[in-house]
């Protein structure tokens, strides 16, 4: 048999793209409503973005809203290489790097991700060099029957919330371009400079931590 | 004819370059026997797969969609509205 094969990414990505090409149609010509629900949908995912660069909430609220107004100047020059999606994504992150060396943090995203050699598991959960399997599971992972329910629950996405919002700033900015808006590997690359190594390190040290966090609450809710 | 071979501790590392398919042949070679043999660190995969999903479940979540103030809201409206009506007297 074999192994679990590597996944496409969800589609969520595709979903989206669509309702941003119906979208982008309503916006060209004027309709207020549809600006409202894309700054609404996008206002988390962009701050958390931003902060990423900048020091403080209230610049990275600045930065997003920076990004809109350079958004409805550019939108008849939008020439949709690119999903509306991503085409605001790098109008946020060059507004949020100018924002960045502004404020003297025109340090690299890449050396301010360098995230350190943390275990995704404690070292403790593996068998130790004397023992009969050496680097095995001493404590495994139990298996998670039916997450997408038994995450539904307000608590869960909670404690899901809390779990992203306690990632470093980097972990977080990664996170949500990939997992969140479904953007692809090289996009984020391309947004955030980095090279795909450093992509994949960072968007495995933040997935590392949440799943550790869903790991407990599971296991208290077994308890 | 594998002369090396990855042990839980290690997989757990790997996990999303194997989900990324961003793995060289030699170790994806490993990871897929490790994979056949251990039911622990399948069940640690799927962990992060629904990690992935989980994460991704809360872009849909009216709790995580965080309005911007009325105030920037208001005024990015006016200058959409600028923008609208510019294009129509133009």
């Amino acid at each position: 048999m074999l192994p679990i094969r590597p996944t496409a990414p969800s589609s969520t990505a595709h979903r989206s793209a669509d309702r941003d090409a119906a979208l982008l149609d309503a916006l060209r010509a004027g309709d207020e409503d549809a600006f409202v629900t894309l700054v609404t949908r996008y206002h988390a995912s962009f701050k958390r973005v931003a902060r990423a660069y900048v020091s403080t909430d209230a610049v990275a609220e600045e930065v997003v809203q920076e990004t809109w107004v350079a958004a409805i100047d550019g939108l008849d020059r939008f020439e949709q290489r690119a999903t509306l999606k991503t085409w605001l994504f790098h109008i946020l992150t060059n507004k949020a790097k100018t924002r960045g060396v502004r404020e003297r943090r025109s340090v690299p995203f890449a050396s301010l991700a360098r995230a350190g050699d943390e275990p995704s598991v404690p070292p403790e959960r593996f068998q130790g060099d004397g023992a009969t399997w050496p680097g095995h599971w001493a404590t495994p992972p139990r298996p998670w029957e039916d997450p997408e329910r038994r995450l539904a629950s307000l608590e869960a996405r909670e404690r899901l919330r809390a779990a992203i919002g306690a990632l470093p700033e980097t972990q977080q900015a990664v996170l949500t371009l990939r997992d969140v808006e479904g953007l692809e590997a090289e996009e984020v690359c391309d947004l955030l400079e980095l090279s795909p190594g450093n992509q994949r390190v960072i968007l495995h040290r933040a997935r590392a931590r949440v799943r550790a966090e869903l790991e407990r609450y599971f296991e208290e809710e077994l308890a | 004819m594998s002369f090396d071979e990855i042990v839980c501790r290690e997989f757990v590392e790997l996990a999303t370059d194997y989900l990324e398919g961003a793995m060289p042949e030699p170790t994806l070679e490993l990871v897929e026997e490790h994979l056949a043999m251990c039911d622990w660190c399948r069940d640690y995969l799927h962990h992060v797969e629904a990690t992935a999903g989980a994460v991704a479940a809360t872009a849909d979540d009216a709790r995580f969609a965080a309005a911007p103030p009325d105030t920037t809201l208001q005024s990015l409206v006016g200058a959409f509205r600028r923008r609208a009506g510019g294009g129509d007297t133009a």
